[in-house]
């Protein structure tokens, strides 16, 4: 099967000009990415600010187009602007702060937006706006204005937006990084859930290493560049590498990590609390 | 004082959060479910009606149609006298200067420069009903209509000026969008001003000129974060594929119902009664 993203080469420049329109300073924010992605993975870019990685999620949603090289979604060339509408109906895209994306003043318009401007007909529209409230959880709340909800429930919201949508592959930048720990453990429990059920291909751009112990496979950026890539296992076990790229590894790990450097035989790439409480009761029962 | 400060502040924009513009009051009536387009032209021609009676047996009319509405709306009678507040100033003065400088032959009352004659009672009397009811008419329509409706609404009024090239689908675009910023820039105020307060900015003393000058650390940086909101909306919007009202379909639209020819019909029956009226009824 052919891979649903393909990036080959990819480079971006974000150039300044001045009041002539010369260019006056340039910036390259992509330096030659390649990846590629499968439909159905839950993939995360780990990366510390201004490595790139947001750059790289609006290239995924068509909101930038590369400077030089390729970037393939769904069979998709994003660099011809005809293709736009059909890229952002693949892939969906969440964006960071949740009171920025949301469009209209009651929580089911706001699902219905998507649809309505794909020219969904009412009733389809209807149908799709429940289903998709329902897949995260914020059914109850459709007649709500966002303006009383948390930030977590609007990032549901808007999360639901774009399910409204159909797409095969959702995109993610930093989602979470504008809510309290209660917000983002939903929002990253609802995108987990949609992966699985559902079967979306997940994006998810962050810098909390929390957050990517459920994906399937790890891409690590740093300036413009893919600097490490693989499972949560072999990404998490290369913590020294990781503080380079201004990058912490979880709590949890940096303990197993501690207790290692102390001589205790504990796995290099412990993931969660859970892990850590059996490889620990394990070496007890030696 | 400052902590008094602070509170009233914050009193003031928890209020101002649940206050929707135009006030829309919450119930099931029939009024409510009217199509918003019905409710839009039905308060038109009840402002055009009023200035078209010179005679009190008109406001009469005009009066109980009016309570007959309310009464079907089931908004309680002193939330639309509500709306009359802003405008009482404006009321008063309109109904004084009819009243004082009115010439006319049956003079009641005279001193100096002051004369009030019938002819000014009568007068100030039907200008203070118009505006009466000219506000409390159209504060009906906004308490039982949704900001959404009434977008919706005048999308679809305005729909013909599209073949002049007017823009109708984004400027009601960009009016909901604005209805939707508007409390999460109220709440954008509140933090900056807090955040100056704490650094010791006065808002509060000096004459107007200098308070003005105080309010540019708050108006600035309003700005600046209303344009990278307006920026980030517009990245948002793009990639749900909003692409202009062009293949755009709705999610509620609008759709006249046998009640809301009902209510075409009542009006109609107004039309007639009130052209009766001003025929044929002396005073």
């Amino acid at each position: 099967m052919k891979p649903f993203i393909i990036a080959k080469d990819l480079v971006h420049e974000y150039s300044r000009r001045d009041e002539d329109g010369n260019v006056t300073d340039i910036k390259r924010a992509l330096d030659g990415i390649d990846m590629e992605v499968s439909a159905g993975d839950f993939i995360a870019v780990l990366g510390a600010n201004g490595s790139g990685k947001s750059t790289f999620a609006k290239h995924l949603n068509a909101l930038l187009t590369p400077t030089e090289g390729t970037l393939l979604v769904d069979g998709m060339d994003t660099s011809d602007h005809d293709n736009d509408l059909d890229v952002r109906c693949v892939a969906g895209m969440v964006f960071q702060n949740p009171d920025n994306q949301i469009i209209s003043n009651v929580v089911e318009e706001d699902v219905g937006f998507g649809p309505e401007n794909m020219g969904v007909p009412t009733e389809k529209i209807w149908e799709r706006v429940e289903e998709s409230l329902k897949n995260v959880g914020m059914y109850k709340y459709r007649k709500m204005s966002p303006n009383h909800l948390s930030g977590g429930q609007k990032q549901r919201v808007a999360i639901a937006g774009v399910m409204a949508m159909r797409p095969k592959c959702i995109i993610l930048d930093e989602p979470t990084a504008m809510l309290d720990p209660v917000g983002r453990r939903a929002v990253i429990d609802t995108v987990t859930e949609l992966n699985k059920k559902e079967n979306i291909t997940v994006i998810l751009i962050t810098h909390y290493m929390e957050e990517v112990t459920g994906a399937d496979y790890v891409f690590v950026m740093n300036d413009g560049k893919v600097s490490m890539q693989g499972t949560p296992r072999q990404i998490f076990a290369r913590s020294e590498e990781l503080k380079e790229y201004r990058l912490t590894i979880p709590e949890v790990t940096k303990i197993a990590l501690h207790l290692r450097k102390m001589g205790i035989e504990l796995p290099k790439d412990i993931l969660n609390e859970e892990e850590l409480v059996k490889a620990l009761i394990e070496l007890k029962n030696f | 004082m400052f902590i008094v400060v602070l509170s009233l502040i914050e009193l003031e924009i928890n209020m101002i959060r649940d206050i929707t513009i135009g006030q829309y009051y919450q119930t099931e009536s029939v009024i409510h479910k009217l199509d918003s387009r019905v409710k839009i032209i039905a308060t038109l021609v009840y402002i055009i009606s009023l200035f078209c009676f010179n005679n009190f047996s008109g406001y009469i009319l005009a009066a109980l149609f009016f309570l007959c509405i309310v009464k079907l709306s089931k908004v309680p009678f002193k939330f639309i006298v509500k709306g009359l507040k802003p405008i009482m100033f404006m009321l008063i003065f309109t109904a004084a200067l009819n009243l004082l400088w009115t010439p006319g032959e049956h003079i009641l009352f005279e001193a100096g420069v002051i004369v009030i004659t019938l002819e000014g009672i009568k007068k100030m009397a039907f200008m203070a009903l118009r505006l009466i009811f000219l506000i409390i008419g159209s504060s009906l329509m906004t308490l039982t209509t949704t900001p959404n409706q009434l977008t919706d609404a005048i999308e679809h009024l305005l729909r013909l000026l599209n073949y002049i090239k007017v823009p109708v689908h984004e400027v009601a675009m960009m009016m909901s969008i604005a209805l939707r910023f508007i409390p999460i820039l109220i709440e954008e105020t509140d933090k900056i001003m807090k955040a100056q307060l704490a650094r010791g900015a006065d808002f509060e003393s000096g004459n107007i000129i200098h308070r003005i000058k105080s309010m540019i650390p708050i108006l600035i940086p309003l700005f600046v974060s209303a344009a990278r909101r307006a920026n980030d909306l517009a990245l948002a919007m793009d990639s749900r594929c909003y692409h202009g009202g062009r293949g755009r379909t709705k999610m509620k639209p609008l759709k006249y119902k046998s009640c809301d020819f009902i209510a075409y019909f009542i009006l109609l029956c107004y039309i007639v009664l009130l052209i009766i009226i001003r025929k044929f009824v002396p005073f």
